[in-house]
């Protein structure tokens, strides 16, 4: 046995290579911590609820970290060449993590998977970096030393990216940046060593490719940062997210501050809690009114479950069918707490039967004739919900109609698409309908057009509207026909499944607003 | 919402990415990450045909004949062949009050190059899949379509309203170009002002052919093509290739070269070489339909391409089909015909006594079936058909790249084969499950030595070429390929070879022999389409009438 004394004495200790190494150690530590911060606002920013967000994220990575420490025990041999493998992976997985998060939250079914996984997988790297730095430390420094130095830098490395991350990268780099830019420090860490050792010599020219690869890649993402959030388009939320899922069909995501609740569909504006109430009050009761003992209803679209809550205003109402494409949007509306408040329960009422199914198909199966039918597709933005604004799909509307039925429909933004408001108004009147478009001001969408499409002739205003309403009186229902010259009629074609005018008008009309 | 070609389309792009990002991972780190070759072995599916085995056995007559009889069976009217002519000559027959006909079809649906399949996402064709919207004047072609209520009335100009859910809907037709999805098939997307200009001027050329007149005041164009002008002015065209009149007419710019091959080859399968100039320019000057909501560009599709078509049309008339039955020889007897088919199902022989025979079958076959009474046909050189390819893939979705969406018709510029069509596109439902079937005529060699290479080779051979050429345009794509059916038509369709539309064979070859043995197939036509298949039933059921 020799005494700790004897140990010392056959230290060499530090060379100026070595001190650099343990510079290193900061600037690890500072890229460690700051992958677990990026993951940790992310995943708040993403997920919502941030307090759980982030406490699961630290959890998970530190315990990934353990992880890696664990492991660090199987790596043998030449250590400065797996500590720099080490460092570039770290700087690839931590630097591209954000970038990646963030373009696949929009396209992935399991989000939180991958997010974890992306976290385990840095975890565990980080997690080998300090073990293995000791031992080739481990023949200059006698352990209490060793231990002292290498945890100083860490710690201080750690209090440094504490500070910055908050108060100089979120602001000045933005998220994606931040996690690139720290990428990069990792390799070039990697770098460092690999041409600073000797030991190097023999993978230096293989190593070489993989860093200049690595750089070139993380730099890329660097500068394309922009185009990479642009990408991700759902992504310009400014709010909290508080709800958000990829189901079959299309990307739900529900987002909440202090005011307002607000509903994205693939990104787009679904309705605002705030004034949601404007646009369905308009989109219900013109109809409706005017059809005092309407009792068999249909809404097409409107798996939010708004348009029914107006309708069950109406005591003469006894049944409502709704037919909406996703089940995971109607189930939403049935389930959450919050939007179940929104929709006064409306989806689970006993007189509401909810199908999920394609509207086109359904409509072409179904043989119930209905009072009245409220059509609220999303807008016509590509070819397949165009077909749902097709003479086709009108004259299956009509057929379902009660001889004195009537129908209403959304019809985008007669200010900012007014080749497609009007096109719509046409489409339904090719078919036969008689036709009452109107419009209403939503603070959140901007004006907003409606068509009423009438078997005869039989439309009036005046007639009983249910208490408590916030928007529509008969004065508003007057004032909404008017149209001011800028929005005025003009002629359009009309809207078939063999040429699809629609998409192509309302493509060209809402560009220039990043529709 | 987004389109789902899209969303696939983005997804497809990081699935890349990222196994781009594993491969520099790994790589450098020592573990060996070799990108591995695309991998179809998930693919289902295997060669489907035209059941040329039993087709083949004609060419081995003297042991069919050896086989026992064991059925003899009389009929006023034997037709023979159950394609588009044979089943329009049927139902003209009824309507003539002729139903005691017997239809003899050898494989086991009727339809033809019409024929289709079916699985859980959607009816797809195996070969035709579309009919443009007919001239006001075929006015036999259009009772049909309003029998088969795909004409569902007329305007007050009296011009037919279509079913809407059989005109092909929009978005109808793109190219990938240079590396883009454009919209509609002539090319655009980068082509040159000079060339585009080439395209201009063919066009007009084109309008000006669409209302040419000859001497005797007949369109110079016109479907059925027997109704058109005989002036010599039009004719003389049969007897040069496209090639050489474009290259007379100074139409040398490459992409509309391209443009008017891929024509060819989709409607011929012929190449500008061995299509007539007459024939090349019927296919476009001939297109004169009108509709009261749709144009002469218009066409009427189906899931089961004109697999829908010919099943309206076999409802047309009630007398009996059998299927199954291979006829593989007349002969003239004292008063009528003696029939000699081969029943696959019994392997034995059936004998039919028939006062009148119509062969609604291809040329290739009938000279052997008329061997022994017109031993002639037999050294007629006109008739050429040019092996097909047709795959029917089932996608779970379509990565795709910039441009035009997914769309009815989907060519890729410079590829081997005519592209794809969606199959279920008229199908309303939105998913991101597609049939798209894929048409590749093998014109690149003679015909015989096409047709020997394409019966060798696999289901594997085929399916790596289709998918290596899909790749191209849509990076990714084989994962998503969950089925594949491969069909080989060894006959695809007839080419109009110079000299053969208004040369004597054809003619020769509608003739009828002893006011007994009638002919009907879109071969006597040498144009392959739909409508001149339905009129030779027609022509040779009216024959029938006029000699009983
Ligand atoms: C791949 C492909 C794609 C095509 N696409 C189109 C298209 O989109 N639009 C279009 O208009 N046309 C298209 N065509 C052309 C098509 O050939 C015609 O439209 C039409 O279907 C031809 O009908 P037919 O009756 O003349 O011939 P066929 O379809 O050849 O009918 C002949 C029938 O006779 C049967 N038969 C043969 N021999 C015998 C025998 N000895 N005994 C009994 N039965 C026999 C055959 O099984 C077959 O059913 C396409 C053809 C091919 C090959």
């Amino acid at each position: 046995m020799v005494s700790e004394d004897e140990r010392v004495a056959v230290r060499p200790g530090l060379t100026p290579l070595h001190w650099l190494l343990l510079v290193s150690v900061f600037i690890i530590a500072t890229c460690g911590l700051i992958y677990e911060l990026v993951a940790g606002t992310l995943a708040s920013y993403l997920l919502g609820d941030s307090v759980t967000q982030f406490s699961t994220i630290i959890g998970a990575y530190l315990f990934s970290m353990g992880i890696g420490s664990w492991l660090s025990k199987y790596l043998d041999g030449n250590l400065i060449k797996w500590f720099i493998r080490i460092e570039i992976l770290v700087g690839l997985v931590g630097g591209c993590s954000a970038p990646l998060l963030f373009v696949l939250f929009e396209y992935v079914a399991s989000f939180r998977l991958i997010l974890y996984t992306l976290v385990g997988l840095t975890g565990i790297l980080v997690g080998l970096e300090i073990p293995l730095l000791m031992r080739i430390l481990e023949n200059q420094l006698t352990f209490k030393d060793l231990v002292s130095r290498v945890f100083t830098f860490d710690y201080i490395g750690a209090l440094l990216a504490s500070l910055i991350f908050p108060l100089i990268l979120i602001p000045q780099l933005g998220l994606i940046r931040t996690s690139l830019f720290f990428g990069l420090l990792n390799i070039g860490v990697a770098a460092f060593l690999l041409y600073r050792f000797s030991e190097t010599r023999s993978f230096r020219h293989s190593f070489s490719f993989i860093l200049l690869a690595s750089v070139g890649l993380l730099t890329t993402g660097f500068v394309y940062a922009d185009r990479i959030m642009t990408y991700a388009e759902g992504l310009a939320f400014q709010d909290t997210v508080i709800y958000s899922k990829s189901t079959a069909y299309q990307r739900i995501v529900l987002t909440r501050n202090n005011r307002e609740l607000r509903l994205y569909l693939n990104g787009n504006l679904q309705f605002s809690s705030a004034d949601e109430y404007r646009y369905h009050e308009a989109l219900v009761h013109p109809a409706m009114q005017a059809r005092p003992f309407a009792s068999n209803i249909l809404v097409l679209g409107g798996g939010d479950g708004l348009a029914v809550r107006e309708l069950l205003k109406y005591p003469s109402v006894q049944r409502v069918t709704l037919v909406d494409l996703d089940p995971g949007m109607t189930k939403l509306f049935q389930q959450n707490f919050t939007l179940v408040q929104l929709n006064n329960r409306s989806l689970l009422s006993p007189n509401v039967r909810v199908i999920n199914n394609d509207a086109f198909t359904w409509i072409r199966q179904d043989t119930t004739r209905y009072d009245v039918v409220i059509v609220d597709f999303p807008d016509p933005s590509n070819y397949s919900i165009g077909k749902l604004y097709s003479t086709t799909f009108y004259t299956e509307l009509e057929k379902r109609l009660a001889p004195d039925g009537l129908a209403v429909v959304q019809s985008t933004s007669p200010y900012i698409a007014r080749k497609s408001f009007w096109c719509i108004k046409n489409t339904l009147a090719a078919v036969g309908f008689q036709t009452i478009p109107y419009h209403t001001y939503v603070p959140s969408f901007g004006e907003w057009g409606y068509v009423l499409a009438l078997r005869n002739q039989h439309w009036r205003v005046g007639g009983p509207l249910p208490k408590g309403l916030r928007y529509v009186t008969p004065s508003t229902i007057r004032d909404m026909l008017y149209f001011p010259p800028d929005m005025a009629e003009v002629p359009t074609e009309v809207n078939k499944l063999n040429n699809q005018v629609l998409v192509q008008s309302f493509e060209e009309e809402w560009a220039p607003y990043g529709h | 919402m987004d389109t789902n070609s899209d969303a696939v389309g983005r997804r497809t792009f990081l699935a890349q990415a990222g196994a781009g990002m594993a491969v520099l991972l790994t790589g450098g780190i020592g573990v060996s990450g070799c990108a591995s070759a695309r991998s179809i072995s998930h693919i289902q599916g295997g060669m489907a045909g035209a059941n040329h085995q039993s087709g083949h056995r004609l060419r081995a007559i003297s042991e069919l004949v050896r086989l026992p009889v064991s059925e003899k069976l009389t009929t006023n009217v034997l037709i023979a062949g159950g394609g588009i002519s044979g089943l329009s000559a049927r139902r003209w027959l009824q309507r003539q009050g002729i139903s005691d006909t017997l239809l003899a079809e050898m494989d086991g649906q009727t339809g033809g190059n019409a024929a289709y399949g079916q699985n859980s996402v959607s009816a797809y064709p195996y070969g035709a899949h579309y009919l443009p919207i007919p001239d006001l004047r075929n006015q036999e072609l259009l009772d049909f379509l309003t029998e088969s209520r795909i004409i569902t009335g007329s305007d007050a100009q009296g011009l037919p309203i279509y079913d809407d859910y059989f005109l092909c809907h929009d978005p109808e037709e793109r190219l990938f170009i240079n590396g883009f999805w454009q919209e509609g098939l002539v090319p655009e997307a980068g082509v040159p002002e000079s060339d585009r200009d080439q395209i201009r001027r063919f066009f007009q050329l084109i309008d000006r052919f669409k209302t040419a007149r000859g001497s005797d005041n007949l369109d110079a164009f016109t479907i059925p093509l027997d109704r058109s002008s005989t002036d010599e002015t039009f004719r003389q065209l049969d007897r040069v290739s496209f090639a050489s009149y474009l290259d007379t007419a100074g139409f040398t710019s490459p992409y509309l070269r391209w443009y008017l091959t891929y024509c060819c080859r989709d409607d011929y399968g012929a190449t500008l070489e061995t299509t007539s100039a007459w024939a090349g320019i019927h296919y476009f000057a001939s297109r004169k339909g009108q509709a009261a909501n749709a144009n002469a560009s218009s066409v009427l599709t189906w899931p089961q391409g004109n697999g829908f078509l010919a099943d309206q049309l076999r409802a047309g008339a009630a007398s009996p089909i059998r299927r199954n039955l291979l006829v593989y020889e007349v002969r003239l007897n004292d008063t009528g015909v003696t029939v000699v088919a081969f029943d696959a199902t019994t392997n034995r022989n059936v004998v039919i006594d028939a006062n009148k025979v119509i062969l609604a079958t291809p040329h290739f076959i009938t000279k052997h079936i008329v061997q022994k009474i017109a031993p002639e046909r037999s050294a007629w050189t006109g008739f050429r058909y040019a092996p097909w390819v047709v795959a029917n893939l089932t996608l779970n979705g379509l990565p795709q790249g910039r441009g035009m969406p997914l769309c009815w018709d989907n060519v890729l510029y410079g590829a081997s084969s005519v592209g794809y069509i969606t199959a279920n596109h008229q199908d309303l439902r939105d998913g991101p499950r597609k049939v798209i079937t894929y048409y590749k005529p093998l014109t690149d060699t003679e015909p015989d030595a096409a047709r020997r290479q394409a019966y060798g080779t696999t289901y594997e051979q085929w399916l790596t070429q289709i998918m290596d050429e899909l790749e191209t345009a849509h990076p990714g794509l084989t994962p998503y390929v969950s089925e594949a059916d491969i069909w080989v038509w060894g006959h695809g369709m007839m080419a109009p070879s110079p000299g053969f539309v208004w040369g004597n064979e054809r003619r020769q070859a509608a003739q009828p022999i002893a006011n007994r043995v009638f002919f009907a197939h879109s071969d006597l036509s040498g144009v392959s389409i739909f409508e001149e298949a339905f009129y030779q039933g027609i022509r040779a059921a009216r024959e029938v009438a006029e000699a009983v």
